[in-house]
C-alpha cells in the first residue's frame, strides 16, 4: 500500500500527463483543420517563374542576369531565393504540382503547430484554446499560404519564436540552431528581416527566468550576431540587407505588386486579419497586459501589415502563441471563476480511446477533402482554367521564338512555357527589370501616351491576354487580329495586321464570333 | 457704489484675472494656438466633385419649388426617381451661393467642420483630461482627418454627428433634458443628408454597449436611469427623421450605399485607405497609438470600446469615413493619452536620472502682463495666418484657373457654344461640374456623383467603358452619346487617339473631345476656341493647346 503522500505525487504526475495528452490530441486536432486549409493549388501566379528558375539553376547554375525577358533588366541577377527555385522545381519534378502543393501545406501547419508549442509550459494553456488559437490562426492564413515563398518565411518565424519561448525558459542550446536556420531561410526568401528582428526584439525586451544560465543574454546576442552574418551566405553576399531595404521602400514595388500594398478590407480575408487584430487587442488589455516583447513585436508587425499585406501570415503566426495565452488568461480571471461558482462539476478529461477515435475520423475526413485535390487530373484542370495555357501552346506552334507581349501576372507562366530565347515581356520580378522596364510595362498597360511606340520600339507583334483586358481593345483599334480564343482561361492570342490593313469600324467582340479555340 | 456692486464687480474682475491666468500658462497657449490652428485645414477650396450638382440641384428645387422627382441630368438614366436625401443642404448652398458666392459657401461649410471639431473638445472635456492631452489629441485628430477636410456637404452630417456625441456623452455623464434636443436635431439633419443614419446608429450602439457593460463590470458605467431617456429619444428621433419629404424610405436609402457593390468597388472614396499615401499616415498612426494606449492603461468604458471598434471598421473599409473614426475616437485618445501621461512622464525622468541628468527645475511663470502681451501677439499671428488662408479660398471664382484645373471650366464653356444641347459621355467625377454648367442649356450627360441615384449597372457600364474593357466602344454608342469629353492621357483617351472610328475635335489642358467620324458633320460643333491672351483657359490650355483637334 502506497503511502498518502506518494499517492498526492502520482495523482500530480497523472494530471500532468492527462493534461499533456489533452493538449497533444487538440493540437493534432487542429493541425488537421490548418492542413486542409493550407494546401492550395498554384494560386500564387510568381510561383511559375520560380519553377523556371528552378529547373534553369538545376542545369545551369544560378543565371548571372535576368533569363526570360526580352526587355532590358536594369540590375543583375542575384538569385537570393535560389533554395527556394530548387527545392521547388526538385518537388514538382518528383511529384507534380500535386507534391509541391502538400509539402507547401505540410510546411504552413508545421508552421502553426510551432507556434503554438512556443507557449511556455510554464502559462499551462489548456489545449483547446491552443486549437481555436491555431484554427483562427489556419483561417487567415487561408489566403496567403500555398505554393509561395511566403510560407518559408512563415515557418521561419514560428521556429524563431520557438527557440526564443525555450531560451526564455533557460534552454540555451537551441539558439545555436538560429544561424543555420537563418543561413538556409535567407536563400528562400527576403522575410527572414524579420526573423532578425524578432530576436533583436527579444534580446532588447525579454529577461530570460532567473534559472536560465548565467550569460544566456549573451548567447541571444552571439546568435543573432552569427545570424546575421550567417544570411550573407547567399549569391548577394553583402548587399544582401540594401537589396532587402530598397525592396522595402521602393515607392514603384508598392504600386505594382498586390503583396507590398495595404490591406483592401472590402475583401474577406483583410477583415478576418482585422478581427484577428481586434481580438489580440481586446484580449490584452482583458487580461493583465503583454510582456514588452510581445506588445514591440507584435505593434511592429501589425505596422508592416499594414503597409504590406503580405505579411499577414507571419503576423498571424506570431499571434497564435499571445491568443492562446491571453484567452486563457482572460476566461481564468473573469468567466471561469463565475462559471465555477454556479457549478461545482469537476471538469472531466475524454478517454483516450474517444480522441482516438476522433483524430482517427478526422484524418480520414481531411484524407477524403485532400486526394482529389492533389491529382494531376485536378491540377492540370486548375491550370487549364487560370492560366493561358492552350493560348501558349498555340503561340509555341505558330508563332515560335517571336516577342509575345502579356500582362504582367501571367508573365511567370509564360517564363516556365517559354524559358528559352527571351520571348516573353515582363514578369513579377521588379527588383530586377527595375524602374524602367516596369515603365514600359505600364506604358501598355495603362495605356499612356507612349503605349504605341513601345509595342513598336521592341518589336512585338503577338500578344497572349485575358479576353477583357484593356490591352485587346486597344490592340483591336490598332487592327490587331485575334488568332484564337481560350474559352477555358478566357484568353485569347492577338496579332499585329499586316502593313495598310484596314482598321476595324467596330468594337471587339468577346468571345469572338470566329476566331477558332487555341 | 454699495458694497455687494463693489464686490461683484471684484468677483468679476478677479474671474477674469483668473481665467486670462489659466489661458497664457504654456498649456493653455498650446491648447488655444491649437484651437485656432485647426481652423486652416478644415478650409479649403471646393475640391468635391459633388458639390457642382449639389448646388445646381438647389437652383432646381428653388426654381420648381419642390422635389425634381426624376434625375434631371443624364441621358442614360433620366427615368430614375430621384431620392432627394440632400435636399435642404442643396437649397442653402443656392441661396448661399446667390447671396455670397462661393466664398460664403466655403466659410459656411469651414466653419460647420471647425465647430464639429469644437464639438469633439467639449466632448473630450468632459472626462478633464488635461489641456496638454487635449490639445495633443486635437492636433493629432485634426492632422489625421486631413484627407477627409474641406468644403463638402458629408461635414454637415460630421458636424451633427459630433453634436450627437457631445449631447449623448453630457447627457450619460450629468443626466438632464438637454438630451431631447437630439429630437429636433435629427428633423433638421434628416433633411439635410442621409447620414444622420450614423447619429442613429451611434445611438443605439452607445446603448447596446452600456447594457452589455454594466453587465460585465466595465470601468465606469452610464447610470441605468440615464439610459432609458436615451432609448426613447433613439426611438422619437428615428421617428422624427422620417418628417422628410422622402418619408421612411429615408431610413434605407443610406444603408443601400453601404451595401453597393458597384459604389464600393468603383468609387475612389469608398476605397480602404493606402498607408503608402502620407496623408494617410497619420489616421494610421492614431489608430496604432490609440490601440497601444488601451492596452497600457488598460481601462476604458463599454461605450468607448464600442464607437471605436465601429469607427475602426468603417474607416479601414472606406477612406471617407476616416472623419467618422476622428471624430469617435478622438475623445477615446484624449482620454487614454490623458491615463498614459503620468506613466510617460515617469518614463521621462528615469531616463533622466538614468543619465544623470536629474535638476531642479524652476517652474516659476513669468510675470502676468508680459504672458498676456505675448499671448495676444501669438494669437494676432495666428489669426493674421488664418484670414490669409481663409481669404484667397473664398474669394476663388467658378472660373478661376484653380478650379479650370481640376474641373472641365474651359471644356464647358466650348461645348456652351455648340448649336444643339449636347449628350456627352463624361468623366464621372466631372458629371457634376458639366450638369452645373451646361444642363440649363439642355445638355445631359452620362453620369454624375450621385450613385445611388445612377444605380449599380449604370456605374458597372461606366467602369467598362473607364478601363477600356472590349465592350467600350458599344456601351458609348448604343446610350446615344454625341461626343465623349475626358480628361487627357487617360487609357480612353489614348486608345479615342489611335480608333478610326473616332476624331477628335477638342483639346485643352484638362479634357480631350472625340466624336463619331461619321457624326461629325450632322454635329455642327463649333471650332476650337482661340482663347484670349492671359485669360483662364489660355493659361490652362498651355498644356496642350487643342494639339491635333480637327474641327478648326
Amino acid at each position: 500500500m502506497m503511502r498518502p503522500d506518494l499517492l498526492v505525487i502520482a495523482d500530480a504526475e497523472r494530471d500532468r500527463r492527462a493534461f499533456s495528452n489533452a493538449r497533444i490530441a487538440w493540437i493534432a486536432a487542429a493541425a488537421i483543420v490548418v492542413l486542409v486549409l493550407s494546401v492550395q493549388p498554384f494560386r500564387d501566379t510568381d510561383v511559375w517563374w520560380h519553377l523556371a528558375l528552378g529547373r534553369l539553376i538545376t542545369t545551369s547554375g544560378i543565371p548571372g542576369s535576368e533569363p526570360f525577358s526580352f526587355l532590358p533588366a536594369a540590375h543583375a541577377w542575384v538569385g537570393q531565393q535560389w533554395l527556394y527555385e530548387v527545392t521547388l522545381a526538385g518537388l514538382f519534378g518528383a511529384g507534380g504540382a500535386g507534391l509541391a502543393s502538400l509539402v507547401m501545406g505540410l510546411v504552413a501547419t508545421s508552421a502553426v503547430v510551432l507556434a503554438a508549442v512556443s507557449v511556455p509550459r510554464s502559462a499551462r494553456v489548456s489545449g483547446p484554446w491552443l486549437g481555436l488559437a491555431m484554427v483562427l490562426t489556419g483561417v487567415v492564413l487561408n489566403s496567403v499560404v500555398g505554393v509561395t515563398s511566403t510560407v518559408i518565411s512563415v515557418l521561419g518565424v514560428a521556429i524563431v519564436l520557438y527557440v526564443i519561448s525555450r531560451w526564455r525558459e533557460g534552454h540555451t542550446a537551441a539558439l545555436w540552431g538560429l544561424p543555420p536556420l537563418l543561413l538556409v531561410w535567407a536563400n528562400m526568401d527576403a522575410g527572414f528581416t524579420a526573423g532578425l528582428l524578432i530576436i533583436l526584439a527579444a534580446l532588447l525586451f525579454i529577461r530570460p527566468i532567473s534559472a536560465a544560465p548565467s550569460g544566456a543574454r549573451r548567447m541571444l546576442a552571439v546568435a543573432l550576431g552569427l545570424s546575421a552574418l550567417a544570411v550573407l551566405a547567399n549569391p548577394m553576399g553583402p548587399e544582401l540587407y540594401a537589396s532587402v531595404l530598397a525592396g522595402i521602400f521602393n515607392p514603384g514595388v508598392a504600386q505594382s505588386l498586390v503583396g507590398f500594398g495595404s490591406p483592401n478590407f472590402h475583401d474577406w480575408s483583410a477583415r478576418l486579419f482585422e478581427a484577428e487584430v481586434v481580438l489580440m487587442i481586446v484580449l490584452w488589455t482583458v487580461s493583465g497586459g503583454p510582456d514588452r516583447f510581445s506588445a514591440v513585436t507584435g505593434f511592429g508587425l501589425l505596422i508592416a501589415t499594414l503597409f504590406a499585406q503580405e505579411n499577414v501570415g507571419i503576423l498571424a503566426v506570431f499571434l497564435t502563441p499571445q491568443l492562446a495565452v491571453h484567452s486563457g488568461r482572460a476566461w481564468d480571471l473573469h468567466v471561469g471563476p463565475r462559471l465555477r461558482q454556479r457549478s461545482n462539476t469537476r471538469r472531466r478529461r475524454p478517454h483516450p480511446v474517444a480522441t482516438s477515435g476522433v483524430l482517427l475520423a478526422m484524418t480520414a475526413a481531411m484524407a477524403v477533402v485532400l486526394i482529389p485535390q492533389l491529382t494531376p487530373s485536378a491540377a492540370a484542370a486548375y491550370q487549364a482554367s487560370t492560366y493561358p495555357e492552350a493560348a501558349a501552346t498555340y503561340v509555341s506552334a505558330n508563332f515560335p521564338a517571336q516577342r509575345v507581349y502579356s500582362i504582367d501576372a501571367w508573365g511567370g507562366y509564360l517564363a516556365y512555357r517559354f524559358p528559352k530565347g527571351r520571348v516573353i515581356f515582363l514578369y513579377d520580378e521588379a527588383a530586377v527589370f527595375g524602374d524602367q522596364a516596369l515603365q514600359l510595362y505600364l506604358d501598355i498597360d495603362q495605356l499612356d501616351p507612349n503605349w504605341v511606340h513601345v509595342l513598336t520600339s521592341e518589336d512585338i507583334h503577338h500578344a497572349i491576354l485575358p479576353s477583357d483586358a484593356r490591352e485587346a481593345a486597344a490592340l483591336h483599334v490598332l487592327g490587331w487580329a485575334i488568332n484564337c480564343y481560350d474559352a477555358s482561361s478566357k484568353s485569347i492570342v492577338m496579332s499585329s495586321p499586316p502593313p495598310g490593313a484596314p482598321l476595324p469600324q467596330s468594337g471587339l467582340v468577346i468571345p469572338p464570333p470566329d476566331a477558332p479555340a487555341c | 457704489m454699495s458694497s455687494v456692486a463693489a464686490e461683484a464687480v471684484h468677483e468679476q474682475r478677479t474671474g477674469l484675472r483668473a481665467r486670462l491666468d489659466s489661458m497664457t500658462t504654456p498649456s493653455g497657449l498650446f491648447l488655444a494656438a491649437v484651437l485656432v490652428i485647426m481652423a486652416l485645414p478644415v478650409t479649403r477650396t471646393i475640391q468635391d466633385p459633388d458639390f457642382w450638382w449639389h448646388l445646381r440641384a438647389g437652383q432646381l428645387l428653388i426654381q420648381h419649388g419642390g422635389l425634381l422627382g426624376n434625375d434631371p441630368f443624364t441621358y442614360t438614366v433620366a427615368n430614375h426617381h430621384w431620392t432627394m436625401h440632400e435636399w435642404l443642404n442643396e437649397v442653402l448652398f443656392a441661396v448661399e451661393y446667390a447671396i455670397g458666392g462661393l466664398g460664403l459657401i466655403v466659410l459656411i461649410l469651414s466653419a460647420v467642420t471647425w465647430f464639429g471639431l469644437m464639438a469633439i473638445v467639449q466632448k473630450a472635456r468632459l472626462r478633464n483630461p488635461g489641456r496638454v492631452a487635449l490639445g495633443l489629441g486635437m492636433l493629432v485628430a485634426v492632422i489625421a482627418g486631413f484627407p477627409i477636410w474641406g468644403p463638402r456637404v458629408q461635414m454637415i452630417t460630421f458636424f451633427f454627428a459630433m453634436v450627437t456625441l457631445l449631447i449623448v456623452e453630457r447627457h450619460l455623464a450629468k443626466g438632464g433634458r438637454a438630451i431631447w434636443w437630439l429630437v429636433p436635431l435629427f428633423l433638421v439633419w434628416s433633411n439635410f443628408h442621409s447620414g444622420f443614419v450614423i447619429g442613429l446608429g451611434f445611438i443605439a450602439v452607445i446603448l447596446i454597449a452600456e447594457l452589455i457593460g454594466g453587465r460585465w463590470h466595465m470601468p465606469d458605467p452610464a447610470p441605468r436611469a440615464h439610459l432609458r431617456p436615451l432609448l426613447f429619444v433613439l426611438i422619437a428621433s428615428t421617428a422624427v427623421s422620417m418628417i422628410n419629404p422622402n418619408g421612411p424610405t429615408i431610413l434605407l436609402y443610406a444603408l443601400g450605399t453601404q451595401t453597393s457593390g458597384a459604389q464600393q468597388s468603383l468609387i475612389e472614396e469608398w476605397f480602404s485607405p493606402s498607408f503608402h499615401d502620407w496623408e494617410v499616415l497619420v489616421y494610421g498612426a492614431m489608430l496604432l497609438s490609440l490601440a497601444m494606449f488601451i492596452v497600457a492603461n488598460r481601462r476604458i468604458r463599454a461605450r468607448d470600446v464600442a464607437l471605436v471598434l465601429v469607427t475602426t471598421a468603417l474607416s479601414l473599409q472606406s477612406a471617407r469615413h476616416i472623419a467618422l473614426f476622428v471624430g469617435a475616437a478622438t475623445p477615446v485618445y484624449i482620454d487614454q493619452l490623458a491615463m498614459a501621461m503620468p506613466r510617460m512622464r515617469a518614463g521621462i525622468r528615469h531616463l533622466r536620472r538614468a543619465r544623470g541628468a536629474a535638476r531642479v527645475r524652476n517652474r516659476t511663470q513669468p510675470p502676468f502682463a508680459f504672458r498676456l502681451i505675448t499671448s495676444a501677439v501669438l494669437f494676432a499671428g495666428l489669426g493674421g495666418i488664418s484670414l490669409a488662408w481663409l481669404v484667397p479660398k473664398m474669394t476663388l471664382q467658378p472660373v478661376s484657373l484653380a478650379y479650370a484645373q481640376e474641373f472641365p471650366v474651359c471644356a464647358a464653356q466650348w461645348l456652351a457654344s455648340a448649336p444643339e444641347p449636347l449628350r456627352v459621355f463624361n468623366q464621372y467625377g466631372e458629371g457634376g461640374y458639366l450638369s452645373y454648367a451646361l444642363s440649363a442649356r439642355g445638355d445631359r450627360v452620362f453620369i454624375f456623383g450621385d450613385a445611388a441615384l445612377m444605380g449599380d449597372p449604370l456605374l458597372y457600364s461606366y467602369a467598362n467603358v473607364e478601363t477600356v474593357t472590349p465592350a467600350w466602344d458599344s456601351i458609348i454608342k448604343s446610350a446615344g452619346t454625341n461626343i465623349v469629353l475626358y480628361d487627357v492621357k487617360t487609357p480612353l483617351a489614348d486608345v479615342m487617339e489611335h480608333s478610326a472610328d473616332w476624331t477628335k475635335v477638342y483639346q485643352d489642358g484638362l479634357s480631350v473631345a472625340f466624336v463619331e467620324t461619321d457624326q461629325l458633320a450632322t454635329l455642327q460643333l463649333p471650332p476650337v476656341p482661340h482663347w484670349a491672351p492671359g485669360s483662364v483657359c489660355a493659361k490652362q490650355a498651355k498644356a496642350a493647346p487643342n494639339s491635333g483637334a480637327q474641327n478648326s
